[in-house]
Protein backbone atom coordinates (compact mmCIF):
# COMPACT_ATOMS: atom_id res chain seq x y z
CA UNK A 1 0.00 0.00 0.00
CA UNK A 2 1.70 2.66 -1.13
CA UNK A 3 -0.60 5.34 0.86
CA UNK A 4 0.44 4.15 4.25
CA UNK A 5 3.27 6.16 5.81
CA UNK A 6 5.22 5.12 9.28
CA UNK A 7 3.89 6.55 12.81
CA UNK A 8 6.10 6.17 15.64
CA UNK A 9 5.48 7.43 19.01
CA UNK A 10 5.23 6.49 22.80
CA UNK A 11 2.65 4.75 24.41
CA UNK A 12 2.54 4.02 28.48
CA UNK A 13 6.25 4.89 28.57
CA UNK A 14 6.76 2.27 24.96
CA UNK A 15 7.40 3.27 22.01
CA UNK A 16 4.96 2.00 19.37
CA UNK A 17 5.48 1.57 15.81
CA UNK A 18 3.00 1.15 12.93
CA UNK A 19 1.84 2.30 9.28
CA UNK A 20 -0.83 4.48 9.07
CA UNK A 21 -3.23 5.85 6.09
CA UNK A 22 -3.03 9.87 6.37
CA UNK A 23 -6.87 10.05 7.40
CA UNK A 24 -6.55 7.98 10.33
CA UNK A 25 -7.59 9.35 13.55
CA UNK A 26 -5.20 8.41 17.06
CA UNK A 27 -8.21 6.70 18.10
CA UNK A 28 -8.41 4.11 15.22
CA UNK A 29 -4.96 3.40 15.76
CA UNK A 30 -4.71 3.05 19.19
CA UNK A 31 -7.69 0.72 18.66
CA UNK A 32 -6.94 -1.39 15.84
CA UNK A 33 -3.42 -1.06 15.14
CA UNK A 34 -1.87 -1.41 18.80
CA UNK A 35 -5.01 -3.46 20.52
CA UNK A 36 -5.26 -1.05 23.12
CA UNK A 37 -8.93 -1.23 23.24
CA UNK A 38 -9.87 0.18 26.59
CA UNK A 39 -9.80 3.73 24.72
CA UNK A 40 -13.16 3.72 23.90
CA UNK A 41 -14.65 4.83 20.88
CA UNK A 42 -18.46 6.67 21.38
CA UNK A 43 -19.67 9.35 19.27
CA UNK A 44 -16.93 9.99 17.06
CA UNK A 45 -17.39 13.66 17.53
CA UNK A 46 -15.36 14.80 20.23
CA UNK A 47 -18.62 15.15 22.64
CA UNK A 48 -18.58 12.33 24.77
CA UNK A 49 -15.37 11.77 26.05
CA UNK A 50 -15.09 7.81 26.19
CA UNK A 51 -12.05 8.28 24.01
CA UNK A 52 -9.93 10.53 25.99
CA UNK A 53 -6.01 10.14 26.53
CA UNK A 54 -3.50 12.21 27.40
CA UNK A 55 -1.16 13.20 24.51
CA UNK A 56 2.57 15.24 26.15
CA UNK A 57 0.27 15.68 29.57
CA UNK A 58 -2.40 17.32 28.11
CA UNK A 59 -6.13 15.11 28.20
CA UNK A 60 -7.33 14.89 24.25
CA UNK A 61 -10.10 13.32 22.43
CA UNK A 62 -8.00 10.73 20.13
CA UNK A 63 -10.94 10.47 18.03
CA UNK A 64 -10.22 14.23 16.98
CA UNK A 65 -6.37 14.08 16.30
CA UNK A 66 -5.14 13.15 13.63
CA UNK A 67 -2.81 10.28 14.13
CA UNK A 68 -0.20 11.52 11.55
CA UNK A 69 0.55 14.14 14.04
CA UNK A 70 1.04 12.27 17.16
CA UNK A 71 4.63 11.57 15.53
CA UNK A 72 6.86 11.74 18.36
CA UNK A 73 4.39 12.43 20.79
CA UNK A 74 4.16 10.42 24.19
CA UNK A 75 0.88 9.21 24.61
CA UNK A 76 -1.13 7.94 27.87
CA UNK A 77 -4.17 5.52 27.82
CA UNK A 78 -6.18 3.71 30.70
CA UNK A 79 -3.76 1.04 29.88
CA UNK A 80 -0.60 2.55 31.37
CA UNK A 81 -2.74 4.02 34.72
CA UNK A 82 -1.70 0.82 36.66
CA UNK A 83 1.74 0.04 37.48
CA UNK A 84 2.68 -3.96 37.60
CA UNK A 85 -0.86 -4.58 37.66
CA UNK A 86 -1.50 -2.87 40.72
CA UNK A 87 -4.73 0.36 40.45
CA UNK A 88 -3.84 3.86 40.92
CA UNK A 89 -5.39 5.26 43.68
CA UNK A 90 -7.89 6.92 41.18
CA UNK A 91 -8.84 3.65 39.53
CA UNK A 92 -8.93 1.79 43.44
CA UNK A 93 -11.31 4.83 44.54
CA UNK A 94 -13.49 4.00 41.36
CA UNK A 95 -13.61 -0.10 42.48
CA UNK A 96 -14.46 1.22 46.10
CA UNK A 97 -16.96 3.53 45.43
CA UNK A 98 -18.89 1.22 42.49
CA UNK A 99 -18.32 4.52 40.18
CA UNK A 100 -18.46 1.94 37.11
CA UNK A 101 -21.87 1.04 35.76
CA UNK A 102 -21.74 -0.62 32.42
CA UNK A 103 -18.12 0.73 32.38
CA UNK A 104 -17.89 2.34 28.35
CA UNK A 105 -17.18 5.99 30.08
CA UNK A 106 -14.92 4.62 32.38
CA UNK A 107 -11.55 4.68 30.30
CA UNK A 108 -11.99 8.20 29.66
CA UNK A 109 -13.15 9.21 32.82
CA UNK A 110 -10.39 7.77 34.59
CA UNK A 111 -7.59 9.07 32.27
CA UNK A 112 -9.20 12.71 32.51
CA UNK A 113 -9.73 12.63 36.30
CA UNK A 114 -6.05 11.24 36.13
CA UNK A 115 -5.06 14.50 34.05
CA UNK A 116 -6.93 17.09 36.09
CA UNK A 117 -5.34 15.46 39.38
CA UNK A 118 -2.19 15.61 38.62
CA UNK A 119 -2.97 19.95 38.24
CA UNK A 120 -5.11 20.26 40.81
CA UNK A 121 -4.15 18.84 43.86
CA UNK A 122 -7.17 19.71 46.06
CA UNK A 123 -9.97 20.32 44.12
CA UNK A 124 -13.73 21.44 45.33
CA UNK A 125 -16.51 19.07 44.13
CA UNK A 126 -17.34 22.07 42.25
CA UNK A 127 -13.85 21.96 40.32
CA UNK A 128 -14.54 17.69 39.52
CA UNK A 129 -18.03 18.64 38.13
CA UNK A 130 -16.03 21.23 35.82
CA UNK A 131 -13.20 18.39 34.82
CA UNK A 132 -15.74 16.06 33.92
CA UNK A 133 -18.13 18.04 32.19
CA UNK A 134 -17.02 16.96 29.19
CA UNK A 135 -17.10 13.19 29.76
CA UNK A 136 -20.94 11.46 29.56
CA UNK A 137 -22.04 8.48 31.35
CA UNK A 138 -25.26 7.29 30.15
CA UNK A 139 -25.70 5.29 32.86
CA UNK A 140 -26.13 8.42 34.81
CA UNK A 141 -23.94 7.32 37.68
CA UNK A 142 -22.29 10.99 38.04
CA UNK A 143 -22.64 10.88 41.93
CA UNK A 144 -20.52 7.52 42.63
CA UNK A 145 -17.88 9.15 39.88
CA UNK A 146 -17.67 12.57 41.32
CA UNK A 147 -17.70 10.04 45.44
CA UNK A 148 -14.99 8.29 43.98
CA UNK A 149 -12.71 11.22 42.49
CA UNK A 150 -13.10 13.20 45.90
CA UNK A 151 -11.86 10.13 47.82
CA UNK A 152 -9.32 9.39 44.85
CA UNK A 153 -7.99 12.76 46.39
CA UNK A 154 -8.16 12.31 50.39
CA UNK A 155 -5.93 9.11 49.65
CA UNK A 156 -3.66 11.01 47.59
CA UNK A 157 -3.30 13.88 50.43
CA UNK A 158 -3.03 11.94 52.61
CA UNK A 159 0.06 10.17 51.00
CA UNK A 160 1.16 13.34 50.26
CA UNK A 161 1.55 14.09 53.73
CA UNK A 162 2.70 10.80 55.04
CA UNK B 1 -12.75 9.01 5.19
CA UNK B 2 -10.79 8.00 2.16
CA UNK B 3 -7.97 6.17 2.90
CA UNK B 4 -6.32 8.25 0.27
CA UNK B 5 -5.90 11.87 2.57
CA UNK B 6 -2.85 13.47 2.96
CA UNK B 7 -1.72 14.85 6.08
CA UNK B 8 0.77 17.99 5.24
CA UNK B 9 2.64 19.44 7.83
CA UNK B 10 4.07 23.02 6.88
CA UNK B 11 6.28 24.93 9.19
CA UNK B 12 6.00 28.28 7.51
CA UNK B 13 2.42 29.73 5.88
CA UNK B 14 3.61 30.23 2.36
CA UNK B 15 3.78 26.75 1.93
CA UNK B 16 0.67 25.84 3.61
CA UNK B 17 -1.29 28.69 1.59
CA UNK B 18 0.55 27.51 -1.58
CA UNK B 19 -1.04 23.79 -1.25
CA UNK B 20 -4.50 25.53 -0.68
CA UNK B 21 -4.74 27.71 -3.61
CA UNK B 22 -3.22 24.76 -5.78
CA UNK B 23 -5.13 21.89 -4.76
CA UNK B 24 -9.05 22.49 -4.62
CA UNK B 25 -9.61 19.68 -2.64
CA UNK B 26 -7.01 20.57 0.25
CA UNK B 27 -8.46 21.53 3.33
CA UNK B 28 -6.53 23.60 6.68
CA UNK B 29 -6.74 21.61 9.70
CA UNK B 30 -6.30 23.71 12.72
CA UNK B 31 -7.42 21.38 16.33
CA UNK B 32 -9.74 19.23 14.89
CA UNK B 33 -12.47 19.94 17.27
CA UNK B 34 -14.68 20.16 14.13
CA UNK B 35 -13.40 19.16 10.67
CA UNK B 36 -11.92 15.81 12.03
CA UNK B 37 -15.68 14.88 13.65
CA UNK B 38 -16.96 15.85 9.98
CA UNK B 39 -14.02 13.68 8.75
CA UNK B 40 -15.66 10.97 11.15
CA UNK B 41 -18.95 11.44 10.12
CA UNK B 42 -18.16 11.46 6.04
CA UNK B 43 -19.26 15.28 5.59
CA UNK B 44 -16.08 16.23 3.96
CA UNK B 45 -13.61 14.14 1.72
CA UNK B 46 -10.47 16.29 1.50
CA UNK B 47 -7.49 15.17 -0.13
CA UNK B 48 -4.88 16.84 2.06
CA UNK B 49 -5.39 18.47 5.33
CA UNK B 50 -2.85 21.09 5.60
CA UNK B 51 -1.95 20.99 9.70
CA UNK B 52 -1.63 24.69 10.89
CA UNK B 53 -0.16 23.46 13.69
CA UNK B 54 3.62 23.51 13.03
CA UNK B 55 3.33 27.87 11.78
CA UNK B 56 4.84 29.74 14.76
CA UNK B 57 3.25 33.07 13.33
CA UNK B 58 -0.30 31.32 13.83
CA UNK B 59 0.03 30.44 17.88
CA UNK B 60 -0.19 32.61 20.66
CA UNK B 61 -1.75 35.95 21.64
CA UNK B 62 0.27 39.02 21.98
CA UNK B 63 -0.12 43.12 22.91
CA UNK B 64 1.00 45.60 20.42
CA UNK B 65 2.60 48.88 21.26
CA UNK B 66 -0.43 50.72 20.61
CA UNK B 67 -2.65 48.51 23.30
CA UNK B 68 -4.01 46.28 20.41
CA UNK B 69 -3.95 42.83 20.88
CA UNK B 70 -3.50 40.45 18.37
CA UNK B 71 -4.66 36.39 18.93
CA UNK B 72 -2.69 34.09 16.65
CA UNK B 73 -5.72 31.82 14.70
CA UNK B 74 -4.13 28.44 15.90
CA UNK B 75 -4.49 30.01 19.82
CA UNK B 76 -6.30 27.18 21.96
CA UNK B 77 -9.51 27.85 23.40
CA UNK B 78 -8.10 27.41 26.89
CA UNK B 79 -5.06 30.10 26.03
CA UNK B 80 -8.04 32.51 25.28
CA UNK B 81 -9.76 31.64 28.10
CA UNK B 82 -6.91 31.92 30.39
CA UNK B 83 -5.33 34.99 29.07
CA UNK B 84 -4.27 38.18 31.05
CA UNK B 85 -4.23 40.70 27.93
CA UNK B 86 -7.86 39.81 27.00
CA UNK B 87 -9.36 42.16 29.90
CA UNK B 88 -11.86 45.14 29.98
CA UNK B 89 -13.71 45.90 27.46
CA UNK B 90 -11.83 42.74 25.26
CA UNK B 91 -12.83 40.39 28.33
CA UNK B 92 -15.81 39.21 26.78
CA UNK B 93 -13.38 36.93 24.42
CA UNK B 94 -12.20 35.53 27.03
CA UNK B 95 -15.35 34.50 28.80
CA UNK B 96 -16.49 33.30 25.63
CA UNK B 97 -13.72 31.24 25.33
CA UNK B 98 -13.76 29.31 29.03
CA UNK B 99 -17.78 28.75 28.05
CA UNK B 100 -17.16 26.91 24.64
CA UNK B 101 -17.49 23.02 25.24
CA UNK B 102 -15.45 21.29 28.23
CA UNK B 103 -11.46 21.59 29.37
CA UNK B 104 -10.10 18.72 27.24
CA UNK B 105 -11.69 20.31 23.89
CA UNK B 106 -10.68 23.16 25.23
CA UNK B 107 -7.11 22.33 24.76
CA UNK B 108 -8.21 21.28 21.78
CA UNK B 109 -9.89 23.82 19.59
CA UNK B 110 -8.62 27.12 18.16
CA UNK B 111 -10.00 30.66 18.10
CA UNK B 112 -9.32 30.63 13.74
CA UNK B 113 -10.74 27.07 13.59
CA UNK B 114 -13.95 27.64 15.38
CA UNK B 115 -14.95 31.10 13.26
CA UNK B 116 -13.60 29.76 10.02
CA UNK B 117 -16.52 27.01 10.57
CA UNK B 118 -18.79 29.89 11.82
CA UNK B 119 -21.03 27.77 13.89
CA UNK B 120 -23.95 30.07 14.30
CA UNK B 121 -24.55 28.84 18.05
CA UNK B 122 -20.44 28.89 18.40
CA UNK B 123 -19.25 31.35 21.25
CA UNK B 124 -16.59 33.22 19.41
CA UNK B 125 -18.82 34.99 16.48
CA UNK B 126 -21.06 37.53 19.22
CA UNK B 127 -17.89 37.99 21.28
CA UNK B 128 -15.93 39.11 18.31
CA UNK B 129 -18.39 41.04 17.16
CA UNK B 130 -19.34 42.84 19.99
CA UNK B 131 -15.47 43.49 20.91
CA UNK B 132 -15.02 45.36 17.46
CA UNK B 133 -12.65 42.76 16.33
CA UNK B 134 -10.92 42.58 13.08
CA UNK B 135 -10.36 39.30 11.14
CA UNK B 136 -6.69 39.03 9.37
CA UNK B 137 -7.33 37.04 6.00
CA UNK B 138 -4.29 35.36 4.33
CA UNK B 139 -4.11 33.98 0.67
CA UNK B 140 -1.12 33.45 -1.54
CA UNK B 141 -1.83 36.41 -3.14
CA UNK B 142 -1.88 38.69 -0.13
CA UNK B 143 -3.57 39.85 3.10
CA UNK B 144 -6.45 41.97 4.21
CA UNK B 145 -8.57 42.48 6.90
CA UNK B 146 -12.77 42.15 7.65
CA UNK B 147 -14.34 43.62 10.41
CA UNK B 148 -15.80 40.69 12.46
CA UNK B 149 -19.21 42.20 11.70
CA UNK B 150 -18.60 41.57 8.02
CA UNK B 151 -16.71 38.02 8.49
CA UNK B 152 -19.70 36.09 9.13
CA UNK B 153 -21.95 35.98 6.13
CA UNK B 154 -24.64 33.53 6.38
CA UNK B 155 -24.89 30.03 8.07
CA UNK B 156 -21.76 28.23 8.08
CA UNK B 157 -20.53 30.81 5.25
CA UNK B 158 -17.74 33.67 6.41
CA UNK B 159 -16.04 35.85 4.10
CA UNK B 160 -13.34 33.51 3.63
CA UNK B 161 -12.83 32.66 -0.50
CA UNK B 162 -11.44 29.34 -1.66
CA UNK B 163 -7.39 29.40 -0.41
CA UNK B 164 -7.59 32.21 2.83
CA UNK B 165 -6.97 30.89 5.77
CA UNK B 166 -7.48 33.65 9.26
CA UNK B 167 -4.38 34.23 10.10
CA UNK B 168 -5.20 36.40 13.70
CA UNK B 169 -7.87 37.71 15.07
CA UNK B 170 -6.97 41.75 15.98
CA UNK B 171 -8.67 43.31 18.58
CA UNK B 172 -8.67 47.20 19.54
CA UNK B 173 -6.72 48.73 22.71
CA UNK B 174 -8.71 47.67 25.50
CA UNK B 175 -11.12 50.11 27.75
CA UNK B 176 -9.86 49.37 31.09
CA UNK B 177 -12.97 51.03 32.39
CA UNK B 178 -15.54 49.05 30.45
CA UNK B 179 -16.15 45.27 30.43
CA UNK B 180 -17.06 42.53 28.58
CA UNK B 181 -19.23 39.73 29.47
CA UNK B 182 -20.54 36.45 27.92
CA UNK B 183 -24.35 34.96 29.33
CA UNK B 184 -24.35 31.29 27.40
CA UNK B 185 -27.76 29.72 27.41
CA UNK B 186 -27.14 26.14 26.82
CA UNK B 187 -29.04 22.95 27.33
CA UNK B 188 -25.97 21.42 29.52
CA UNK B 189 -23.21 23.09 30.16
CA UNK B 190 -20.72 22.87 27.42
CA UNK B 191 -22.74 22.43 24.47
CA UNK B 192 -23.36 24.85 21.77
CA UNK B 193 -25.99 27.90 22.89
CA UNK B 194 -29.44 28.08 22.09
CA UNK B 195 -28.85 32.08 22.52
CA UNK B 196 -25.67 33.70 24.04
CA UNK B 197 -25.49 37.31 24.55
CA UNK B 198 -22.23 39.16 24.38
CA UNK B 199 -22.31 42.70 26.36
CA UNK B 200 -19.31 45.05 26.44
CA UNK B 201 -20.46 47.49 28.74
CA UNK B 202 -19.13 50.79 29.88
CA UNK B 203 -20.34 53.53 33.30
CA UNK B 204 -20.72 56.84 33.64
CA UNK B 205 -21.78 57.04 37.38
CA UNK B 206 -24.76 54.24 37.10
CA UNK B 207 -25.42 55.64 34.18
CA UNK B 208 -24.83 53.96 30.61
CA UNK B 209 -21.73 55.39 28.73
CA UNK B 210 -20.94 52.81 26.19
CA UNK B 211 -22.31 49.21 25.45
CA UNK B 212 -22.14 46.86 22.45
CA UNK B 213 -24.84 44.07 22.35
CA UNK B 214 -24.46 41.02 20.22
CA UNK B 215 -26.67 38.37 20.10
CA UNK B 216 -25.72 34.26 18.97
CA UNK B 217 -27.24 31.35 18.00
CA UNK B 218 -30.64 33.66 16.88
CA UNK B 219 -29.99 33.55 13.14
CA UNK B 220 -27.12 33.13 10.59
CA UNK B 221 -24.88 35.28 11.92
CA UNK B 222 -24.58 37.78 15.12
CA UNK B 223 -27.39 40.14 15.82
CA UNK B 224 -26.61 43.83 16.64
CA UNK B 225 -28.28 46.54 16.30
CA UNK B 226 -26.81 50.24 16.96
CA UNK B 227 -30.07 52.16 17.14
CA UNK B 228 -30.60 50.04 19.77
CA UNK B 229 -27.81 50.35 21.87
CA UNK B 230 -28.13 54.24 21.66
CA UNK B 231 -31.27 54.18 23.34
CA UNK B 232 -29.42 53.02 26.24
CA UNK B 233 -25.98 55.46 26.10
CA UNK B 234 -26.77 58.05 28.92
CA UNK B 235 -29.71 55.88 30.79
CA UNK B 236 -29.66 54.18 33.86
CA UNK B 237 -29.56 49.94 33.22
CA UNK B 238 -32.28 48.83 35.06
CA UNK B 239 -34.45 45.74 34.62
CA UNK B 240 -37.28 47.15 32.92
CA UNK B 241 -35.28 49.04 30.20
CA UNK B 242 -32.81 45.96 29.16
CA UNK B 243 -36.12 43.97 28.56
CA UNK B 244 -37.69 46.61 26.48
CA UNK B 245 -34.25 46.79 24.48
CA UNK B 246 -34.03 43.20 24.32
CA UNK B 247 -37.16 42.84 23.11
CA UNK B 248 -36.16 45.62 20.02
CA UNK B 249 -33.01 43.07 19.60
CA UNK B 250 -35.20 39.99 19.27
CA UNK B 251 -36.74 41.46 16.18
CA UNK B 252 -33.68 41.79 14.54
CA UNK B 253 -33.10 37.87 15.41
CA UNK B 254 -33.96 35.37 12.47
CA UNK B 255 -33.38 32.25 14.42
CA UNK B 256 -34.46 28.66 13.06
CA UNK B 257 -36.09 25.55 15.10
CA UNK B 258 -33.50 23.03 15.77
CA UNK B 259 -32.74 20.42 18.50
CA UNK B 260 -31.65 23.03 20.67
CA UNK B 261 -34.93 24.95 20.66
CA UNK B 262 -37.78 26.31 18.68
CA UNK B 263 -37.10 29.97 16.76
CA UNK B 264 -40.13 30.99 19.17
CA UNK B 265 -38.50 30.07 22.36
CA UNK B 266 -35.23 31.40 21.53
CA UNK B 267 -37.06 34.64 21.13
CA UNK B 268 -38.42 34.87 24.33
CA UNK B 269 -34.84 33.57 25.62
CA UNK B 270 -33.35 36.98 24.26
CA UNK B 271 -34.65 39.92 26.05
CA UNK B 272 -34.35 37.90 29.44
CA UNK B 273 -30.53 36.88 28.39
CA UNK B 274 -30.03 40.42 27.20
CA UNK B 275 -31.30 41.81 30.70
CA UNK B 276 -29.35 39.66 32.50
CA UNK B 277 -25.70 39.85 30.52
CA UNK B 278 -26.01 43.59 31.08
CA UNK B 279 -27.14 43.17 34.46
CA UNK B 280 -24.22 40.87 35.37
CA UNK B 281 -21.44 43.45 33.67
CA UNK B 282 -22.74 46.38 35.58
CA UNK B 283 -22.31 44.52 39.40
CA UNK B 284 -18.69 42.97 37.55
CA UNK B 285 -18.31 47.13 37.02
CA UNK B 286 -18.94 47.83 40.16
CA UNK B 287 -16.86 45.22 41.84
CA UNK B 288 -14.01 46.36 40.03
CA UNK B 289 -13.14 43.38 37.95
CA UNK B 290 -13.04 44.49 34.36
CA UNK B 291 -9.52 43.35 34.71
Amino acid sequence: MSNKQPLSFTVNGDVAETLISGGETLLTVLRDHLHLTGTKRGCNQGVCGACTVIVDGKPVRSCLSMAALSEGSEVATVEGLSENNVPSNIQQAFADNGAVQCGFCTAGVLVTVTAFLAENADPTTEDVRHALSGNLCRCSGYKKIIDAVMAAVMTQAAEASA
Amino acid sequence: MSVSTKVSQPDNIAAALNTLSTDDEALCLSGGATLVAMLNANLVDPSTLVSLKNIPELSGLKQNSDGSIEIGAMSRHAMSAASELLVGSNRGIRDAASKIANPTVRNMGTMGGSISFSDPGADYPPALVAADAEIEILSASGSRRVAASDFFVDWYETALKPGEIVRAIHLPAADPDAIGFHEKFARVEGDFATVSVNVVLALDELNCRMIRIAIGACGPTPVRDIDVEATLIGNPLDEATLIAAGEQLARACDPMDDMRGSAEYRLNLVPQLVARAALRARDLLKLGVAS
